[in-house]
């Protein structure tokens, strides 16, 4: 993971500024950046999303194509994740510097996002046992300036509410073979239903106190973290921890508590935002990579 | 300005691929029109005053056609009378997308400069391009970009209307949802025919249009007289399970009610599917590709024997074809049974232009009459014409537009007249036409390929070539040749034995691979000879000058020659790129002469009866291994020369110099048959001509067994003897008519590449190879086995076409279609000839 260097004399400034709830760019604990989301940037996929948080920057994709449904599961389709981590973001990433940090990512998105609980899998259906929908969600890393987790989360379910799939037809003919038409009509295409989509929200452990959407900084100077997947609810549907250093239990629920509180106010204005960019329609004006 | 297009597309894997296009906008697209002072545009196409007489608009006025009135009615739209028109790109598009023949018409048209039409790029202009919207089809969506371009015009031409009295823009729209919605935004839009109809000046166009949907209903019954065809879906779907069978409908010659079904199967095994009855033959048309479904085995008939024409006055739709259908139903021996079936769908219409000859309706004042193609196996067609009286006794080219299940006969218009019945020019086209033979001339682009005249030897070709104008050369030709591809010579040896060499004109040294000139040749595939006229493959400085082997001329050859003993066997065989000088260019009759005249002993003569005893030995030889000769008589004309009327005919006479050019020519096709397959195994084109099932000789056996003549067909050569002994008392035609039979038993012979095919003989000529090298002049395929020869001898270098099997095997289908047509071609035009011939 990119990392930074951070002198004592810093982390000593950083852990006693967090012990007052007051962080190096002047935010309280449970305070997230400013985070930008821009749907439907890349115009050959089914759906995508750009999303900074500070200087955090992630690109997610998705394509939706025709597959075979899992043996266990015949009526449900599925998603498939990648993450790359390009070596714009930081240059430990170049040549296969990020593979391990993009196996450790996506590994974690399957068990957030690849479940009927996050994302109604049964739509995904065409015909049971044969064909499904799967949902390839590419993800991209353009800058990393800490709390990765964070971000992609954002930035799938906003590619996932502008998602557009398009309606199948499927004509049997009189040997019950089957055959699958494509709607001629760009616009005739199948939403999804993003309502419980989660969002993660990593809590790193600094010092004695635990702080929401960690520069790399205050990364530095924290021993361990939990990631948590919250719903609207407020429901979470998956914790895990990682970083070196241990948690006591008491600060494990003490954690798990502010991330429910912290990720039930993140969802609210996240559907407000998307449902009014998506009612901007045509008029929207685009800002892309370069604005 | 930039927008995208986007559409999904599922891959062949099953997959779906979602595709974007970026799609640029620009305000640069001039409008064309002369008028127009606003537009930058360097030279305009649509003319000020765009007049035509209508009594619908008296204004000058732009036509605008949407993509249905574009595709049904080229025909109207090809007269010179239609001029300003101007072609959208959302209807060249459309039009390209659903029929490849009406888009290559409507390009000629805008590329002429004298029709005016214009191509307007509405789907890139700023102000005329428009997105789909949701919930909007396709059609709908190029319908709407239609009227918003011919709504822009006319906007943009009424700018200028100061100084144009009114030009305006007008759309022809055959669909009534388009025209209510133009109307609506206030365009001057007409039905196509409405329109048509109201030229005043050109009445006659109006029998050119193409029936739409709307007029059909008009004009039939509601009777149906068909069953509905299958929707394609079904039919493929019945094509995957085995209940149908897809074939191409054959229809019967002879017999209108009758037709086949020629179902291509696996390998080698093909049926044909026998279709009887109106019902079941259910609209197809001859050359159709339909499916077939079998009727069960108690309802399988045989083949009738009855000629039936569909003759006489239109017949009703509603009339009983029972009488006639009956006179088939006069059944067979059990054993004479097919396999019968009833036609369900078509899958391809194969619908193209007909010749023929209108009849013309009892009923006075009446505009429907029935039409009769040239072709038996094309029914009549139903067209709608006001100038019958004119038409009549005219050769009339009319296409198809449809045939409802509700008609008797399919609807069609008339497109255009070939000329006066019974001229000879216009029975010529007829021909031509019917049998696909390209005959234009050839384009600037082709004759931009032949040498520069004066032409000469080149000191280099020299150098290459070997010289042969020392030897005593001359060619043996039909009286009144002028395209003579091969040349003979025959002396004698030191050492007691004979040379002879067959001398072809070198084609290639002036046909290169890949050019114009050659894609033509190899298109046109062979040189077709009607009575008194040459459709040349090659053009004429070519064919009747720098490549014939003229007398006293130095001329390029590529010579083949043998070493062989008094006995006619061969000892040595070489092959040479070659310059020769012919002495004499004689006709069969003077060689004959020349070699009987015993007064005669020049060096020309002496070669000529070297020559003349070697093929006497060759000839014998052959028929000794089971050579076939069939050859009916065939009929010559003698033509008037001022005239080019033919004023006698007379049956050919065949005399020994004949068959003596014959047997060498055989002789050298063998030899090099052997050669290009020795040296390209895969890919030397080859002639072959398989030997005709046993059930082929059916007709013959049942016509000798009515006189008691035995006939053996086990082989060539017990055929071959049988035949010569068939002879019976009082009636010396017999012979012959049985050999006429016997060459309708046989099997085509035809063009194939070796590395495709492992059947190589020749049945007819009884030789295990064989192949077409002394008529590069008139046959393609000769072109090709001299580039494969120059290849092997290190005469010439090679190219990546000529050795690739896939592709020689595509020409050589081409090549056996049209030797084919041309083929039928001539025969039918001996028989047109022959005709008058006979009357007087």
């Amino acid at each position: 993971m990119a990392t930074v260097k951070v002198s004592e004399a810093e982390k000593v400034y950083i852990l006693h500024g967090i012990r007052d709830d007051l962080r190096v760019d002047g935010r309280g604990c449970e305070d997230y950046r400013h985070v930008e989301i821009e749907t439907d940037v890349v115009s050959n996929t089914d759906g995508s999303a750009k999303v900074t948080l500070g200087y955090t920057a992630v690109l997610v994709g998705i394509k939706a194509d025709i597959g075979k449904p899992k043996p266990m599961v015949p009526n449900e389709g599925y998603l498939e994740f990648f993450v790359d981590c390009s070596a714009n973001a930081t240059p430990e990433f170049e040549g296969r510097g990020g593979e391990e940090l993009g196996t450790e990512l996506s590994n974690t998105l399957y068990k957030v996002f690849n479940n009927k609980h996050s994302v109604d899998l049964k739509s995904l259906c065409i015909s049971a046992g044969e064909h499904c929908w799967v949902l390839y969600v590419d993800v991209l890393l353009l800058q990393c300036d800490g709390n990765l987790y964070d971000a992609i989360s954002i930035a799938i379910k906003a590619a996932l509410f502008n998602t557009k799939i398009p309606r199948v037809h499927i004509s049997a003919d009189e040997e019950g073979g089957k055959e699958i038409e494509l709607s001629d009509d760009p616009y005739d295409c199948m939403r999804l239903d993003v309502e419980n989509v989660p969002c993660i929200v990593t809590l790193c452990k600094v010092g004695h106190r635990h702080v929401v959407d960690v520069t790399l900084q205050e990364k530095a100077c924290s021993v361990a973290s939990l990631i948590i997947s919250v719903t609207h609810k407020g429901t979470i549907t998956c914790t895990r921890k990682v970083g070196g250093g241990s948690l006591d239990p008491e600060s494990i629920f003490e954690m798990t508590e502010a991330g429910k509180r912290v990720g039930k106010a993140l969802h609210a204005p996240l559907m407000a935002l998307l449902q009014q960019e998506e009612s901007l329609g045509k008029k929207r004006q685009k800002v892309g990579f370069l604005g | 300005m930039l927008k995208s297009k986007t559409f999904v597309k599922k891959t062949r894997s099953g997959g779906v691929m979602k595709i974007v296009r970026e799609h640029y906008l620009r305000d640069d697209i001039w409008c064309g029109s002369e008028a127009c002072t606003e537009c930058k545009q360097e030279s305009t196409e649509l003319l000020k005053d765009a007049c035509i007489e209508s009594n619908l608009c008296s204004f000058p006025h732009y036509l605008v056609p949407d993509t249905n009135v574009v595709l049904h009615q080229i025909d109207v739209l090809e007269d010179p009378v239609i001029r300003n028109v101007i072609i959208l790109q959302t209807v060249l598009q459309e039009v390209r997308h659903r029929s490849a023949p009406v888009y290559k018409r409507l390009k000629d048209i805008i590329h002429e400069k004298e029709k005016h039409f214009y191509t307007f790029t509405n789907e890139h202009h700023r102000d005329t391009f428009i997105e789909r919207e949701p919930g909007e089809t396709a059609n709908d969506r190029n319908d709407r970009a239609i009227r918003v371009a011919a709504k822009w015009y006319s906007q943009h031409l009424k700018k200028f209307e100061a100084d144009t009295d009114g030009l305006c823009v007008v759309l022809l729209t055959n669909d009534q949802g388009n025209k209510q919605k133009a109307e609506e935004s206030g365009l001057l839009v007409y039905r196509f025919e409405e329109y048509i109809k109201s030229l005043i000046a050109n009445p006659e166009l109006v029998d050119r249009l193409a029936l739409s949907n709307n007029d059909k209903n008009e004009i039939t019954s509601s009777k149906v007289l068909f069953p509905e065809h299958l929707p394609l879906s079904r039919i493929q779907s019945g094509i995957k399970s085995g209940s149908f069978l897809q074939g191409t409908f054959r229809a019967s010659r002879d017999n209108y009610l009758e037709a086949t079904v020629f179902v291509q199967g696996e390998g080698e095994d093909s049926t044909e599917v026998l279709i009887q009855g109106l019902q079941n033959l259910n609209r197809a048309v001859h050359q159709d590709v339909v499916a077939v479904q079998l009727l069960p085995r108690n309802q399988w008939v045989a083949p009738s024997s009855v000629v039936l024409q569909d003759e006489g006055a239109a017949k009703d739709d509603a009339v009983e074809e029972g009488e006639e259908e009956k006179a088939l139903k006069i059944s067979a021996a059990e054993a004479a049974r097919k396999p019968t079936g009833k036609v369900v769908g078509v899958i391809k219409r194969n619908w193209r232009p007909f010749c023929g000859m209108l009849n013309i309706s009892q009923i006075k004042e009446s505009t429907r009459h029935l039409f009769t193609p040239a072709d038996r196996r094309i029914p009549r067609i139903r067209i709608e014409t006001r100038q019958a009286s004119t038409l009549a006794g005219q050769r009339i080219m009319v296409a198809i537009d449809g045939w409802p299940k509700s008609s008797r006969y399919p609807n069609g218009h008339f497109v255009r007249s070939l000329g006066g019945a019974g001229e000879k020019d216009t029975e010529q086209e007829v021909l031509l036409l019917e049998h696909d033979v390209p005959h234009q001339a050839f384009s600037q682009a082709v004759l931009s390929f032949l040498p520069k005249m004066p032409w000469a030897i080149t000191p280099e070709d020299m150098a290459k070539r070997e010289d042969l104008r020392h030897l005593t050369v001359c060619s043996v030709d039909p009286p009144g040749c002028t395209d003579i591809d091969d040349a003979l010579h025959c002396r004698e040896l030191e050492n007691g034995n004979l040379e002879v060499g067959v001398h072809i004109a070198d084609v290639t040294h002036f046909i290169r691979p890949g050019n114009a000139l050659d894609k033509e040749a190899a298109n046109r595939g062979t040189t077709v000879y009607l009575c008194g006229k040459r459709i040349d493959m090659v053009p004429e400085l070519l064919s009747s000058n720098l490549c014939s082997l003229r007398s006293n001329v130095e001329r390029l050859a590529f010579s083949c020659i043998w070493e062989m003993n008094q006995k006619a066997e061969i000892l040595k065989t070489r092959f040479t790129k070659s310059v020769i000088n012919s002495k004499a260019s004689l006709t069969y009759a003077e060689a004959q002469m020349r070699i009987d005249d015993v007064t005669k002993n020049d060096e020309t003569t002496k070669s000529l009866r070297g020559l003349n005893k070697l093929a006497k030995i060759l000839k014998r030889g052959r028929i000794e291994k089971g050579a076939l000769t069939l050859s009916s008589l065939e009929v010559r004309f003698h033509i008037d020369s001022e005239t080019h009327d033919p004023i006698d005919l007379q049956t050919k006479e065949l005399m020994e110099t004949n068959s003596m050019v014959e047997e060498f020519m055989l002789l050298a096709n063998i030899s090099v048959a052997q050669k290009i397959y020795d040296e390209f195994p895969e890919c030397a084109m080859l002639r072959k001509h398989p030997a005709p099932p046993p059930s082929n000789y059916d007709i013959l056996l049942k016509a000798a067994k009515s006189k008691d003549v035995e006939i053996h067909t086990d082989s060539a050569k017990a055929l071959a003897d049988s035949l010569d002994v068939a002879k019976v008392d009082g009636f010396p035609y017999f012979n012959t008519l049985l050999r006429i039979l016997a060459t309708r038993c046989m099997m085509q012979a035809v063009y194939f590449c070796s590395g495709m095919d492992s059947d190589f003989h020749h049945y007819g000529l009884a030789s295990p190879i064989y192949t077409h090298f002394t008529s590069p002049i008139r046959r393609s395929a000769d072109i090709i086995v001299h580039r494969l020869l120059a290849v092997a001898i290190g005469a010439d270098s090679t190219y990546p076409d000529l050795m690739d099997k896939h592709k020689q095997s595509a020409l050589s289908n081409n090549l056996n279609y049209r030797h084919k047509m041309s083929q039928y071609g001539q025969t039918q035009a001996v028989g047109s000839q022959q005709q008058p011939q006979l009357q007087t």
